[in-house]
């Protein structure tokens, strides 16, 4: 696309971490730590930092400085873009104000101040569409549903109306909002898929089916939902695990029986999973792989753009845990867990 | 006018429970600009729970305004004190229960017309199963091995509601559709009943209750139908009733709680920038413009009467960058204003470009589009315009007139270069005359930003940069002597040596400082001097010689008019006069907004980039009320 983003994405590249490099995070003392944090351009998330310009910063958890971080490398990375990559670039960014919406929901239905439920939700900067200082201040359930229905996130939000008219229950909210955005994802990177190709296209389903395989197995055996409303609350897919295909893995009674079911190369990367996140972690794993080669090839910068942005985000998922283990005192083996991040780690 | 007011930076120190009326006081006063506080020993944030309410209250009175409606304008009385915290939170509450009130009449009234909606649809559902002869009684019987349901679903769920339910056994049957709700029939097997529920409030299905009335024959359902509609036809108007009452309820108080609100908002508003505190201690700090500090301790004895103590000091250099600039213009210069502070605002302390620009940009403006008619077009479309570019007009009121001005120099009415003798000169018949003196408007404006730069920069405390900067007064001086060489070269004058003599001391001087600021190894040392040494010489000439640009306008405004008389004198009576008309239109729109822009340009770039950082911070005082800013 040009040679700015050619030249952007290969620098930002550099700042991703191998596995084993994470671990070295481990045990280091804290001016090393620093120092390894600020070569891989992350000197915001460390506890206690705050240069002049950036003291609001400081009072942001640490969850709101991860996406922060995320969201500033994506402005950068779109600042070339036009049409339809700019369009699914900012949608991309647009699941963390997803995350928003679900926290103002769920505030409202606890009832909670309006200053509690601003100080919860994360800062989108430049990509913010909604008005949180207003919506904060509605009323109700209701009241707030109705302005949301009046904003940008409309399609989505009016899936979750009724959900949540009809009973009050978190999941439904979530599972609603959720599902409205992945559909909403995939409805803005199928033009992409169309000039991006293949790279493009990999990226894309590794990503869905790697959502609607693990949210299978956990509204079926951990929520026990009956196998049409599983299937109900899956992403549409086109990719390797289709309608047709995710119909028939919903009634299958055993997570066993899943893996045992799923078409090839997900079957022998998945066999024998013990549990839920284990299909998590490895699928999150073959992904990470895709998206590094995707990142090494000469796809086109749109796409890798994109496998850079997923692998940050799996990186900066390892860096919270790091900093919060050393937070919190606890032992390096057991931060080494949290860390876990592929089956061969795990053994 | 040409630099910001001299401030002083306060800290008004009183007990806690006055802290609403001495941000009132403060807003009264009308030049307080609040400023974070630097006194360490109060930690606690006294403000921040009145915000929250104030907050809190302001968004419900404005839900409440926009419903009820409140167009009285508000008066607030002189000697009105603001609301506590706890009045304000006892106005809130008010609030909040006036808001519940007016939104579960609202909500009522949405409910009534969605039911009347699904009325529509129920009957367009009788008038579908009419035609399909089906008896609803027994298609609705609960002792049916068949499960029945009517109802709605969003039409994107259709889909995917259609293909889950097929894994139990069950039918989807759409039959209509109203906006984005299809309307449809499920059917199967009773025994698997339970699984659809959770599935069904997932997608969002309504279901349509088809009371027995409607179970029967179908002119008893019609009947039952109308009598349905009229019942809730008047539920609505008895909602509308309650409305209105809610509304004369409601309105007399409103006043009071904008009135309240509007009390209230300096505290809430100086808030945000943090008013400190200690137990029953709190404190407001600020910026003041120095002549009003006898009027502000004199505001406070006489509401404070000693309860205050109040410190002042002037701003220390180091915070130079954090002090707003309030800068007063005549109302005269205030339309040229928004042009400067597009580009920037002026730092406390640096010289304020708004007058400068006015004159030049009108002058640059009136050279390059010099013509009588058209700038009587553009002044009086400008007037025209008045109302709905407010004060901005007279910035084209006064371009027209410069233009007419130099229209009158030049000789030129609507592109005739021959019906009135050109007071000055005539741009198309002596270029190089008006080429050289564009030119030599550069030189001297270039100067001048200079000049005013080696200034901001002393009074910055940089003496450094003032004196031997490519932009202070060393560049000056290799400027001056670059200028005179070539003015000598060119044979207009005699100042060979001297002036050789001075741009070299200049640009040894400029080369010297580079050499002193450049912070590197001995090899990117002198590579970066080098280059940024030629590149004062380059930038310097290249501004000089972007002045051209005025001469060439100008020369282009005749040519075009040529151009078009060209054209119409190769056609016939009627054809002549509609191009002469087109083409004037032509010139006015078309030349005249590249000349806008050019003359805009040349400011920005050649004149407020030299001199100019524009990253001052704005002078934003305490407010009793948006509206009152506003006035």
């Amino acid at each position: 696309m040009s040679a700015y983003l050619n030249t952007r994405v290969s620098l930002y590249a550099g700042r991703l971490w191998q596995d084993e490099e994470l671990d070295t995070l481990l045990g280091v003392a804290d001016d090393a730590f620093v120092d390894r944090l600020s070569r891989r351009g992350l000197q915001a998330l460390v506890p206690g930092f705050a240069i002049p310009a950036s003291r609001q910063q400081e009072t942001r958890s640490l969850e709101q400085r991860i996406i922060a971080q995320v969201l500033d490398e994506t402005r950068v990375l779109m600042r070339p873009m036009s049409g339809n990559a700019r369009t699914f670039m900012t949608y991309w960014t647009a699941r963390f104000e997803v995350s928003n919406v679900k926290t103002l929901l769920r505030s409202k239905m606890m009832g909670e101040p309006p200053a509690t439920v601003l100080s919860q939700l994360t800062p989108m900067g430049v990509f913010g569409r909604l008005d949180n200082q207003d919506l904060a201040h509605a009323e109700d359930v209701g009241e707030l549903l109705r302005r949301l229905e009046a904003g940008p996130y409309a399609g989505i939000v009016r899936h979750a109306r009724r959900a949540i008219e009809l009973s009050h229950d978190p999941f439904n909210l979530d599972a609603a909002l959720d599902r409205g955005y992945y559909e909403g994802l995939i409805a803005r990177g199928q033009p992409l898929e169309d000039t991006l190709g293949l790279p493009f296209r990999g990226l894309m389903a590794n990503l869905v089916d790697r959502i609607n395989l693990v949210w299978l197995l956990r509204y079926r055996f951990n929520y026990k939902l009956p196998p049409a409303q599983v299937y109900y609350l899956l992403v549409g897919s086109r990719y390797s695990l289709t309608g047709a295909r995710l119909q028939q893995l919903a009634a299958l009674d055993s997570l066993e029986a899943v893996l045992a079911a799923l078409p090839q190369p997900w079957q022998a990367r998945l066999a024998g999973a013990a549990d839920i996140p284990d299909v998590f972690f490895r699928m999150e794993h073959a992904a990470a792989e895709q998206a590094l080669s995707v990142l090494r090839s000469n796809a086109p910068d749109t796409a890798r753009a994109f496998a850079y942005l997923v692998l940050r985000e799996r990186d900066l998922r390892g860096v919270r845990a790091a900093l919060r283990g050393r937070h919190l005192g606890l032992p390096d083996t057991h931060i080494r867990q949290a860390l876990h991040r592929a089956p061969a780690e795990a053994g | 006018m040409l630099r910001a007011e001299p401030l002083l930076r306060i800290q008004l120190l009183m007990l806690a429970s006055e802290t609403q009326d001495a941000a009132l006081a403060l807003a009264r006063f009308g030049v307080f600009n609040p400023a974070p506080s630097t006194l360490d020993a109060l930690e606690e944030s006294p403000a921040a729970a009145y915000r929250e309410a104030w907050l809190e209250a302001e968004s419900r009175l404005a839900k409440l305004v926009e419903q009820c409606g409140e167009p009285r304008p508000l008066q607030l009385p002189e000697n009105a004190e603001a609301p506590v915290l706890a009045d304000l939170q006892e106005l809130n509450r008010w609030l909040k229960g006036a808001w519940n009130s007016c939104l579960a009449s609202h909500e009522s009234e949405a409910q009534v017309e969605e039911a009347l909606g699904r009325l529509d649809a129920l009957e367009e559902t009788l008038n579908k199963l009419e035609r399909l002869n089906v008896d609803l009684a027994h298609l609705l019987r609960q002792d049916s091995l068949l499960a029945v349901h009517i109802g709605s679903v969003p039409s994107t769920a259709v889909k995917r509601v259609t293909e889950a339910l097929s894994m139990t056994g069950h039918l989807v049957s759409s039959f209509d559709q109203v906006g984005e709700q299809v309307f449809a029939v499920i059917a199967g097997p009773r025994a698997r009943h339970e699984e659809v529920h959770g599935l069904l409030a997932q997608a969002g299905w309504r279901e349509m209750p088809v009371p027995e009335e409607l179970r029967t024959h179908p002119q008893a359902a019609r009947a039952w139908l109308e009598q349905e509609r009229a019942r809730l036809k008047a539920e609505s108007g008895a909602e509308c009733q309650v409305m209105d009452g809610l509304r004369e309820q409601f309105g007399p108080r409103l006043y009071e709680a904008r009135l309240r609100l509007a009390l209230a908002r300096p505290l809430a508003e100086a808030a945000v920038v943090g008013v400190r505190g200690q137990g029953g201690l709190a404190a407001l700090s600020g910026w003041i413009p120095r002549q009003k500090l006898d009027t502000l301790r004199e505001m406070l004895e006489a509401r404070f009467q000693g309860r205050y103590m109040l410190n002042q000091r002037a701003p220390v250099s180091s915070e130079v960058a954090e002090v707003p600039s309030l800068v007063r213009y005549p109302a005269w210069l205030e339309p040229f204003v928004p042009l400067v502070k597009s580009y920037g605002v002026p730092r406390y302390g640096e010289f304020d470009p708004a007058l400068p620009f006015a004159i030049t940009y009108l002058l640059l403006f009136g050279a390059m589009f010099g013509d009588i008619g058209h700038g009587a077009v553009i002044l009086l479309l400008a007037a025209a315009l008045y109302r709905r570019l407010g004060t901005m007009a007279w910035v084209g009121i006064a371009a027209g007139a410069v233009s007419m001005l130099f229209g009158l120099l030049y000789g030129s009415i609507f592109g005739y270069e021959d019906i009135i003798e050109p007071l000055w000169l005539s741009p198309l018949h002596d270029p190089i005359h008006v080429l050289t003196i564009a030119v030599a408007f550069g030189v001297g404006f270039i100067v001048f930003t200079l000049l005013v730069n080696a200034r901001n920069r002393f009074i910055a405390g940089q003496v450094g940069e003032a004196l031997f900067d490519s932009t202070g007064l060393a560049g000056l001086v290799f400027y001056l002597g670059a200028v005179g060489s070539v003015v000598s070269f060119a044979g207009a004058a005699d100042l060979g040596w001297p002036a050789g003599l001075m741009a070299g001391a200049g640009i040894l001087m400029v080369t010297g400082f580079k050499w002193v600021e450049a912070r590197a190894g001995l090899g990117e040392r002198i590579l970066v001097t080098f280059i940024e040494t030629l590149e004062t010489g380059i930038n310097l000439f290249a501004n000089t010689l972007s002045f051209m640009r005025v001469a060439a306008f100008s020369l282009n405004h005749v040519a075009l008019a040529l151009a078009i008389f060209t054209l119409a004198n190769g056609l016939g009576t009627a054809g002549h006069w509609f191009t002469i008309v087109l083409g004037n239109v032509v010139i006015i729109v078309l030349e005249g907004g590249i000349v806008a822009i050019q003359a805009l340009r040349l400011m920005y770039y050649e004149g407020f980039s030299r001199f100019f950082s524009g990253d001052g911070t704005e002078f934003m005082p305490l407010r009793l009320s948006p509206e009152r800013a506003k006035s």
